[in-house]
């Protein structure tokens, strides 16, 4: 190697020094010691770190035949099977109200994303509130309308409820997301398009259906992705409202209605201290986050037909 | 042909009944959607601001108006230091989140360096790896390092952030080499050109970055809940959880650490609106 290509290299690698030693020990090396401790258990409560027994593959074996974490993979599709259709939905309605580019076309635009940007937790607490049995102010909305079904256990407090009320708080913070992805690609369809399938005589059905659908087909997909990997991680926005619970009764198991993967992994490792199993379980997830980015990258991959 | 025209230019710039209804009904759906999406934010301001023991009082408005929540909230719990710390730990993590991912976007747009692709390669990949995935082996890491209860234990394990490097390089790929190569003829050291010729040029979206890391570590619940578990330490939603946990009955005082809390990111987002839009999205969906 020439001298000044020495050079050249040792100066590139001093500007990536500070960024990638952070990686390597705080994002690259954990995924290798999470799987040493995956292939452990801790042996006291005490220095749990020092302490540490080799077990091979028994913990992932455990979970295998572990109810309470394939109730929780089941609580997270179920998360997922709420917040993309809703992700969606929400999303792509405040595009298209905006995309007539209204009067306060732009206050409306900030309205919509400012929660976005706000403190999952805090919204929390702040829905927890609205949510509240009796004199919650959703609960009065709704004895207004004679529905008294919330009067007693509120809405996070009934297990059918829960979920979807926990769902509610997500996608309406983050439909401004979704909001801006839609809107822009609305508005990269050119009028003319619209104009020329008139003049074919196309209703607005037709319209609809071959060439504005077609068209945001890759934000909606994306969204999907979003909801899933929103489903994955879903953790603060359960601790702030109901720790999991309500509990349901699963063939004689106590079981909590919100209790998604995320608390699940929460639970095991901060409230038992269970490190390794905590491992293990994370492993599992990566390995389900990883299938759904390869199926995503798959589905979004420009098609090359035309 | 002229018919056709004149049909679509009618039906697209709306005249007649139509025309004037769609726009009303259109502004009506935003209006219920803007109130709905902001209700919660509403309520939680007014209840900040009512008598406690009247927070289930149906009134929109608080009858007696009080600030009394939010001097117990700052005085009687401790959200002055919880404020400061998170102030302390999201700008700190902020700067150099940045710093670091605008020093290593230079190096991978503007230089060739062994392995180039292969580390390339290795960062997308971190970040298909969920941010829950994490915590656990984070955990054994800062207690191994010693760092329990410290701002380092909140601040340094965040300081690689992958999206932000691709954010800058993608920015800084579309500086125009020349510039550079100018620089360089001039004598300038790789250091010089990134502070006097790429920072300067990419500074919108370092901007962005920071705004962006900034508001992630503001609301780094999780984390900083596992790394600290004294009092003095408490970030804001730390210190909420707490004060949910003693006190779930002072619903005022609870709205009040929550109105406090959102303050911050509300004003910058409100006046930086674009640079968080943008960075928010540009990521998401690539042309």
């Amino acid at each position: 190697m020439k001298p000044s290509l020495i050079r050249d290299n040792i100066s590139a690698y001093v500007f990536l020094l500070p960024f990638l030693a952070v990686f390597a020990v705080f994002l690259a090396y954990p995924l290798l010691y999470s799987f040493f401790l995956s292939l452990n258990r801790e042996t006291t409560l005490v220095n749990v770190f020092e302490n540490l027994r080799f077990v091979g593959f028994a913990n992932f074996a455990a979970l295998l035949r572990d109810g309470l974490f394939k109730w929780s993979l089941l609580m997270t599709l179920y998360y997922a099977a709420l917040i993309v259709p809703l992700g969606i939905a929400a999303s792509l309605l405040l595009a298209v109200l905006l995309n007539s580019k209204l009067r306060f076309y732009k206050a409306f635009r900030t309205a919509f994303f400012l929660p976005y940007v706000l403190d999952l937790f805090v919204v929390g607490i702040v829905w927890t509130f609205i949510y509240s049995p009796h004199y919650g102010i959703l609960n009065r909305i709704f004895e207004a309308f004679g529905i008294h079904a919330f009067s007693e256990q509120g809405f996070l407090g009934r297990p059918s409820t829960a979920m979807p009320a926990v769902v509610l708080v997500n996608v309406l913070k983050g439909a401004g997301f979704g909001m801006i992805l839609y809107l822009a690609a609305l508005q990269n369809i050119p009028d003319s398009v619209y104009e020329a399938a008139e003049v074919d005589g196309a209703s607005w059905w037709q319209k609809l259906r071959l060439i504005t659908m077609p068209l945001l087909r890759p934000i909606t997909l994306f969204m999907v992705v979003v909801g899933v990997v929103a489903a994955l991680n879903a953790f603060v926005e359960v601790f702030a409202m109901t720790s999991g619970g309500p509990s349901v009764d699963v063939g004689g198991r106590a079981y909590g209605a919100t209790w998604v993967a995320g608390y699940n992994l929460f639970d095991t490792f901060y409230i038992k201290l269970k490190l390794g199993y905590a491992a293990a379980m994370s492993y599992v997830l990566l390995v389900i986050a990883i299938a759904v980015s390869l199926v995503n990258i798959r589905l979004l991959r420009p098609r090359t037909e035309y | 042909m002229n018919r056709a025209h004149a049909v679509a230019a009618g039906s697209r710039s709306g005249v007649g009944l139509w025309g004037r209804v769609r726009p009303a009904m259109l502004h009506l759906g935003l209006i219920v959607a803007a109130l709905v999406v902001l209700f919660p934010f509403l309520w939680m301001i007014v209840t900040a601001f009512k008598q406690p023991g009247h927070e289930f009082d149906p009134q929109f408005f608080p009858r007696n108006p009080t600030l009394g929540n939010f001097r117990r909230v700052f005085s009687e719990f401790g959200f002055l230091r919880y404020f400061g710390n998170s102030v302390v730990v999201a700008v700190t993590a902020g700067f150099f989140a940045t710093l670091f991912a605008a020093l290593a976007a230079y190096a991978f747009s503007f230089k060739n360096f062994v392995l180039k692709n292969k580390v390339f390669a290795v960062l997308v990949a971190s970040m298909m790896v969920p941010g829950l995935m994490y915590v656990v082996p984070q955990f054994a890491i800062v207690k191994k390092l010693g760092w329990m209860n410290t701002y380092r234990a909140m601040v340094v394990p965040h300081l690689a952030n992958v999206f932000g490097l691709f954010l800058l390089k993608q920015y800084m790929d579309t500086i125009p080499r020349s510039l550079v190569d100018a620089a360089r003829i001039d004598g300038a050291s790789d250091l010089q050109i990134w502070r006097r010729v790429v920072v300067p040029l990419a500074l919108p979206v370092i901007a962005t970055l920071f705004l962006l890391t900034f508001q992630f570590h503001w609301s780094n619940f999780l984390w900083q809940l596992i790394v600290t578990n004294k009092q003095s330490l408490y970030t804001v939603p730390v210190g909420l959880a707490m004060f949910k946990q003693a006190h779930e009955e002072l619903y005022t005082l609870k709205m009040a650490a929550s109105a406090v809390s959102i303050v911050p990111i509300s004003l910058i987002f409100l006046f930086a609106q674009r640079y968080f839009i943008e960075g928010m999205t540009k990521g998401a969906v690539k042309e």
